[in-house]
């Protein structure tokens, strides 16, 4: 009766990157600028769980601030896809490559 | 100036506007009260609105302060209110007349509050459009890669 629902636990990040570290040991900046706007989407999303979570046990009193974390949290997270689709498409395109 | 600024002005006003309705509402609540906590009858709250840059506080805060070209969101600066006197209406029986039978009533217009709730919903819809359009933007702009 009283289970609560959990939250997803965060994704390990570090998991990602030592999949792709670059042999010589060098972080590339392009994966740096990728785990920032990761960082930075699960940040918006995080706030925006909060700020509904606020607003359905009636702690939170605006309506509008609730459903515009929502709606950035949605934003950030077409742009990661959109990054993802693009980069999924590039290893294709490579893996794709006969000579 | 990132992606969601805009997003966050539209907010501001968002927040200023239901604050507005909220003013309104207690102005109609209160039409015919006659006494209140300062003393006499209710008096007719009216709201200030100014325009704050964004965001509210830090640097960043500063630095937009600072500078000509900034984007400005909305903020209630204060509730004022109304200066006028209460209408004296003759009612010997009320428990809050005055030596001369006469009770004050708050100076409050029901038809110009309904007015004033209106322009406060008209503009919250117009904020939400904006919103709407905002992320129709942004939307938009990811669709370039794909």
């Amino acid at each position: 009766m009283s289970n609560t629902i959990q939250g997803l636990p965060p994704l390990d990040p570090g998991r990602f990157q030592r999949a792709v570290e670059q042999p010589s040991g060098n972080r590339s900046e392009f994966l740096d600028t990728l785990q920032k706007t990761l960082d930075q989407a699960q940040e918006v999303e995080s706030d925006a769980s909060g700020k509904v979570t606020d607003l359905i046990t009636g702690k939170g009193q605006d309506v509008h601030s609730a459903m515009i974390a929502v709606e950035k949290a949605d934003i950030s997270f077409q742009l990661i896809l959109q990054v993802r689709n693009k980069i999924v498409k590039a290893y294709q395109d490579i893996s794709g490559l006969q000579f | 100036m990132n992606l969601f600024s805009m997003l966050d002005i539209s907010g501001s006003a968002l927040k200023a506007e239901r604050e507005r309705a909220e003013v309104v509402a207690s102005n109609l609540a209160n039409a015919e009260t006659t006494h209140s906590a300062e003393g006499g009858p209710y008096q007719r709250r009216e709201v200030v609105f100014a325009a704050k840059a964004l965001p509210e506080q830090g640097f960043a805060h500063a630095l937009a302060a600072a500078s000509d070209v900034v984007v400005r969101g909305v903020r209630v600066e204060r509730v004022m209110t109304d200066p006028t006197p209460p209408l004296r209406r003759y009612e010997p029986s009320h428990q809050d007349a005055d030596a001369e039978g006469y009770v004050g009533y708050p100076a409050i217009n029901p038809i110009e509050e309904m007015v004033d709730l209106m322009g406060a919903a008209r503009a919250y819809q117009l904020n939400v459009a904006a919103v709407q359009s905002t992320k129709a933007m942004i939307l938009q702009s990811l669709q370039i890669v794909s």
